[in-house]
């Protein structure tokens, strides 16, 4: 049997499968988003954070920002470092 | 690739190159951190001593006010978070005033002392301190608005150049602190310890926020703690919370909030308790504890009465008032 039932069946077939593309699409999308943000949220580890470095460096070519060195700090020991995960590259 | 550890506050943040720390304006750049805001305000405005508040500190002076951006708290209900939660290279407005300049600035402008507020300055420690020394060289007095999140060292080091102080003690309650402002309890009682010890004059400020801090026994705990630890006659303000920021969802504070913290604070034997924020408030005014004679009297930050002696005493009894009256108790007499 070949009839108007079977073609309706079919019709479904094809609107489920196009449908579950569009939902595997959208699933890839929120998950590359999600991805990006628990890099970045990874990268920025207690206590640090990434920032905009060419916008920051453009400012104190200008002058409207400053190099002027800190006070109170000390280089990194290398427990510090990790425990931190400071030795990624923000 | 050479991380650098912050010493400044309790957050010790470790810095990889080419970040900031969570204060966003120490940057590591080439294995160096950097005070990227140094001599570079975004906020600098002249206020009344009163607006700082500081109650007991040369009052009705002009002070010369400045703020650079960031900040290392970051409190839901910031009044300031286009400044304090803002890296420098993000602000709009920027000024050049290195502390040479400053100084002068502050002196033509006829002001005779210099704050750093608004944001928290202990981020743009290495500014202050410059800025406070030449200050003092030229007769200028200091005062340092903050939440007190700093390690002793660099603040005992502060205290050597800065004069007064009005510290915010957001609540009781460590979890409060975690919560709300990203920052824990203990090293702010032991920064305010440390100032009483180190001989600034210390006014504390504590901002009552409906249902989070409001609590009549946190306050009274709080109140005996600075009554204990910090003296009967350190001047304390309960301020009136408004809905600011991320915390808009809360009411403004009842003032019967605010009288009853009065109430209670002065129950534990504190002298001289202020409510700050409510215009005209009775408790915007000072009173002698001895024998309730009206001291100052303050409209807003207005003062509207002024009656106590040139050496600081009530005229009716003589009780002596705690507090720094005039810049010569400071710097001498002008010769
Ligand atoms: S001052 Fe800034 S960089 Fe230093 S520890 Fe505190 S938040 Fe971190």
């Amino acid at each position: 049997m070949y009839g108007p039932r079977h073609l309706y069946s079919r019709h479904i077939h094809e609107r489920e499968l196009r449908f579950l593309a569009l939902v595997l699409l959208t699933g890839c999308v929120i998950a590359l988003q999600l991805g990006e943000g628990l890099r970045l949220a990874g990268l920025q580890g207690a206590g640090w954070r990434a920032i905009d470095l060419p916008a920051l460096e453009r400012r104190i070519d200008v002058g409207n920002l400053s190099e002027h060195e800190a006070v109170w700090y000390h280089e990194a020991t290398r427990q510090e470092t990790h425990a931190t995960g400071a030795e990624q590259r923000p | 690739m050479t991380a650098v550890t912050c010493e400044l506050c309790p957050r010790g943040c470790v810095i990889p190159e080419g970040a900031a720390g969570d204060c966003r304006i120490r940057v590591n750049l080439g294995g160096r951190l950097r005070a990227t805001t140094y001599g570079r305000p975004s906020a600098v405005h002249i206020d009344p001593m009163e607006k700082k508040p500081l109650y007991h500190f040369l009052p009705g002076a002009p002070v010369f006010s400045i703020a650079t951006a960031g900040c290392n708290l970051h409190c839901l209900n910031c009044q300031n978070w286009q400044l304090s939660q803002r890296g420098g290279e993000e602000m709009e407005e920027i000024y050049r005033l290195d502390p040479p300049e400053l100084v002068r600035a502050a002196r033509e402008e006829g002001c005779r002392s210099i704050a750093y507020t608004y944001s928290d300055p202990i981020v743009f420690y290495e500014y202050v301190y410059d800025t406070a020394e030449l200050a003092h060289a030229q007769r200028l007095a200091n005062c340092f608005i903050t939440a007190a999140y700093i390690n002793r060292e660099p603040l005992r080091k502060l205290c050597g150049v800065i004069d007064a102080v009005n510290a915010d003690l957001k609540a009781f309650d460590d979890g409060f602190y975690r919560r709300v402002n990203g920052a824990t309890l203990k090293p702010v009682l032991d920064a305010l310890v440390t100032m009483r010890e180190e001989g600034v004059w210390l006014e504390v400020t504590n901002l009552l926020i409906p249902t989070l801090n409001d609590d009549p026994a946190m306050i009274r705990r709080l109140a005996r703690w600075v009554h204990d630890e910090l003296g009967p006659g350190t001047p304390l303000h309960f301020s009136r919370f408004q809905p600011l920021y991320r915390m808009r969802n809360l009411p403004p504070t009842p003032v019967e909030t605010l009288d009853l913290a009065r109430r209670e604070a002065k129950d534990v034997g504190m002298e001289h308790v202020y409510v700050g924020n409510v215009l005209g408030h009775e408790g915007n005014s000072t009173y002698c504890p001895r024998d309730g004679t009206l001291l100052i009297g303050r409209v807003g930050f207005m003062i509207t009465h002024y009656a106590l002696t040139p050496d600081g005493r009530c005229p009716s009894c003589n009780e002596r008032i705690p507090g720094v009256w005039r810049s010569a108790e400071l710097f001498g007499e002008q010769p």
